[in-house]
């Protein structure tokens, strides 16, 4: 999934692009979320012990309803504005990957019945776990349940991240949230990880800026798309003994994957047959998202209270007294969400005074002051060492 | 190298007391000029600025301007150990990764030293701009404070508006409605008593009143607030601190949304 170790080639060369930042921060914001991965999530993680998981009366999975609902609220308390983006049609190139997903799948439904016949507990817990797909039907109950949320849907052309991607590059909505690097492949300006993930595990929320990486990484965007496609993406195969860090070196030595392939040792590295990195590079580049001229309505509209008790409680066994109370957090929410922040007023400005700690030269201070605007962004401090 | 000493010791335990409850971590910057902090609460709703002018400490050395990052409920933890009648010297060296905070007795028979460590905060500094306002409401302090200690029992928000009446508090719940109206008052015996009104436009603006309640923390540092207000800035509570600065709060207003058109 996503862009192989990204993350940690990011934290290793770009450490001032990514940021911790607390969850209340992004109140009033509009959020995109990539609706695909969080369902794939709820359906892992939510109500789960063993092969068991949450159903309704007609034995139906509602895991993903379940934590669909309670993270949506959870958004919405906190006065943020999600927008949720679905997964169109998938590209072609992907098909190959889905298929080597599909294997694994199948291996894991081998490995699941082994080790219910042998009462592993562990394994079962493990192999059930890979076995989980996300089905048209999972798609479709949480569009009707954010839709009866009054919480907009979006059924992207093709790829949910490049829809999300685009819509952030258009200023729709503030950041970009989904578990899946692609993300940042695909140029949302501003992305955000671990944002759906539950309270009780206390993560902070990673923020990552495009811009801050490709200054930090002193790399072009299309350098950085080149730097991914090495790296190990869904659209084509990478080069064998390729990582991360030996990418990152190539392409600033390089500068491009066809300048790589030229001056590369073919006995050493072994170049895939009919190696599509060029496709894979135009999907990242120009993927299929809908353009501006195609009006989408993002409105945040009042919950249909019936729709939503019919719905959950009455189709999908919900216990009533909880979608009640959830109700009430949603309305509650929604007359919350009116609050301004404060940097629609004001305007962020450098702070001249240098830290305690640091002893630098004017020069350098200077940068540093530009560095702070630039970056300037309230967020949790760490302890110094 | 940084020395400020602070006769009236008990004026930094209030304003730690003022601003604990809204901001967890923040930097304070020492100049030539004084002792500042601003920071923001954790979802940007709220702003706090803090001025304590150089000429208020019995003795002030800055030699460079510099920013200390400090958990404020670990400092407020700290100045708790001061008496309320001790002198604070607040001390930090250069190249220094803590802060040191003395407290001596106003008989000079107990002296203190606490030393707290330091944190690199990264935090967003806002250029707030002068601004004319529409609005400005001077009144005592605890009529303030019990004004929006009421209210939050009875709703969520204030609707601030100033007329020629007067200023006007009201809030609506589920139980029911409350309005306050104070009205310009000069002719009292104290002029801390007084509450003064100075309208140059009609102004409305509603508030959360969790927000307020947590700026009348500051009541104890001052026995007058001054309430700013301009119907497209955020709200400006301000309390003096006697012959140092000041301590303000802003808060940016509710917005009324448009996409109420589903009501009739």
């Amino acid at each position: 999934m996503g862009i192989k170790g990204l993350t940690k080639l990011l934290a290793d060369n770009a450490p001032k692009a990514m940021k911790e930042q607390k969850f209340e921060s992004y109140f009033g914001r509009k959020i995109a979320i990539d609706a695909s991965m969080s369902i794939y999530q709820f359906l892992i993680v939510v109500g789960r012990s063993g092969t068991e998981m949450l159903t309704n009366e007609a034995g139906e999975v509602t895991s993903h309803l379940q934590g669909m609902f309670t993270r949506t609220i959870r958004l919405l308390e906190a006065g943020i504005k999600p927008v949720y983006v679905f997964d169109g049609k998938p590209p072609d190139l992907k098909k190959q990957e889905l298929a080597k997903r599909y294997l694994k799948r199948a291996d894991a439904s081998e490995d699941l019945a082994e080790a219910v016949e042998t009462g592993n507990k562990e394994d079962i817990e493990k192999y059930s776990k890979r076995t989980v797909k996300v089905t048209k039907q999972h798609n479709e109950d949480c569009k009707r349940l954010l839709r009866l949320m009054g919480v907009p849907v979006i059924e992207a052309p093709s790829e949910a991240e490049a829809e999300c991607a685009e819509l952030c590059k258009s200023g729709k909505v503030y950041a970009v949230a989904s578990e899946d690097m692609d993300s940042l492949t695909f140029g949302a300006p501003r992305f955000l990880r671990h944002l759906m993930d539950p309270s009780s595990r206390k993560v902070p929320v990673m923020e990552f800026e495009v811009a801050k990486i490709l200054e930090e990484l002193s790399l072009t965007m299309d350098q950085f798309i080149d730097l991914c496609i090495l790296s190990g993406c869904d659209y084509c195969d990478s080069i064998r003994g390729i990582g991360g860090q030996t990418a990152l070196k190539l392409i600033r030595q390089h500068g491009s994957i066809e300048n790589i392939l030229e001056n590369i040792n073919k006995e050493r590295y072994h170049i895939p047959d009919d190696w599509s990195y060029q496709e894979a590079r135009r999907l990242f580049k120009e993927p299929v998202v809908y353009n501006d001229k195609e009006q989408l309505e993002i409105n945040w509209t009042a919950p249909d209270v019936e729709g939503l008790i019919t719905f959950l409680v009455n189709e999908n066994g919900f216990n009533s007294d909880r979608v009640a109370k959830a109700i009430e957090k949603i309305k509650a929410a929604k007359n919350k969400s009116s609050q301004g922040r404060l940097e629609s007023f004001f305007k962020p400005v450098a702070n001249s005074s240098a830290p305690v700690k640091r002893k630098e030269t004017p020069e350098n201070d200077a940068k540093e002051a530009t560095d702070k605007k630039a970056k300037a962004k309230a967020g949790g401090g760490k302890k110094r060492k | 190298m940084l020395e400020l000493r602070l006769v009236q010791g008990s004026l930094l335990k209030k304003v730690m007391e003022a601003i604990k409850d809204l901001v967890n971590d923040a930097n304070f910057d020492c100049s030539a000029t004084g002792f500042s902090l601003q920071a923001m609460d954790s979802s940007h709703v709220a702003l706090v600025a803090l001025l304590l002018r150089s000429e208020g400490f019995e003795h002030y050395r800055c030699d460079r301007n510099i920013s200390m990052g400090m958990n404020l409920n670990n400092m407020s933890k700290m100045l708790k150990c001061a008496g309320n009648d001790d002198i604070i010297t607040l001390k930090a060296d250069d190249g220094s990764d803590t802060v040191t905070f003395m407290f001596e007795s106003p008989t000079q028979d107990k002296i203190s030293d606490f030393e707290m460590k330091l944190m690199d905060i990264d935090s967003e500094h806002l250029g707030i701009p002068e601004a004319e306002y529409h609005a400005i409401v001077r009144m005592p302090s605890a009529e303030f404070a019990r004004i929006c200690k009421d209210l939050s029992s009875i709703g969520d928000t204030v609707v601030i508006s100033v007329t020629k009446e007067g200023v006007k508090f009201s809030t609506r719940g589920d139980i029911g409605t409350a309005n306050i109206v104070c009205r310009q008052n000069t002719t009292v015996d104290k002029p801390e008593e007084a509450t003064i009104i100075e309208m140059n436009e009609p102004v409305s603006l509603t508030f959360a009143l969790r927000y307020m309640n947590s700026f009348t923390k500051a009541t104890p540092l001052s026995s007058m607030v001054t309430i700013s207000l301009s119907s497209e800035l955020p709200v400006v509570v301000e309390y003096k601190i006697a012959e140092m600065g000041y301590i303000r709060f802003y808060l940016a207003p509710k917005i009324e949304e448009d996409e109420d058109e589903t009501k009739p």
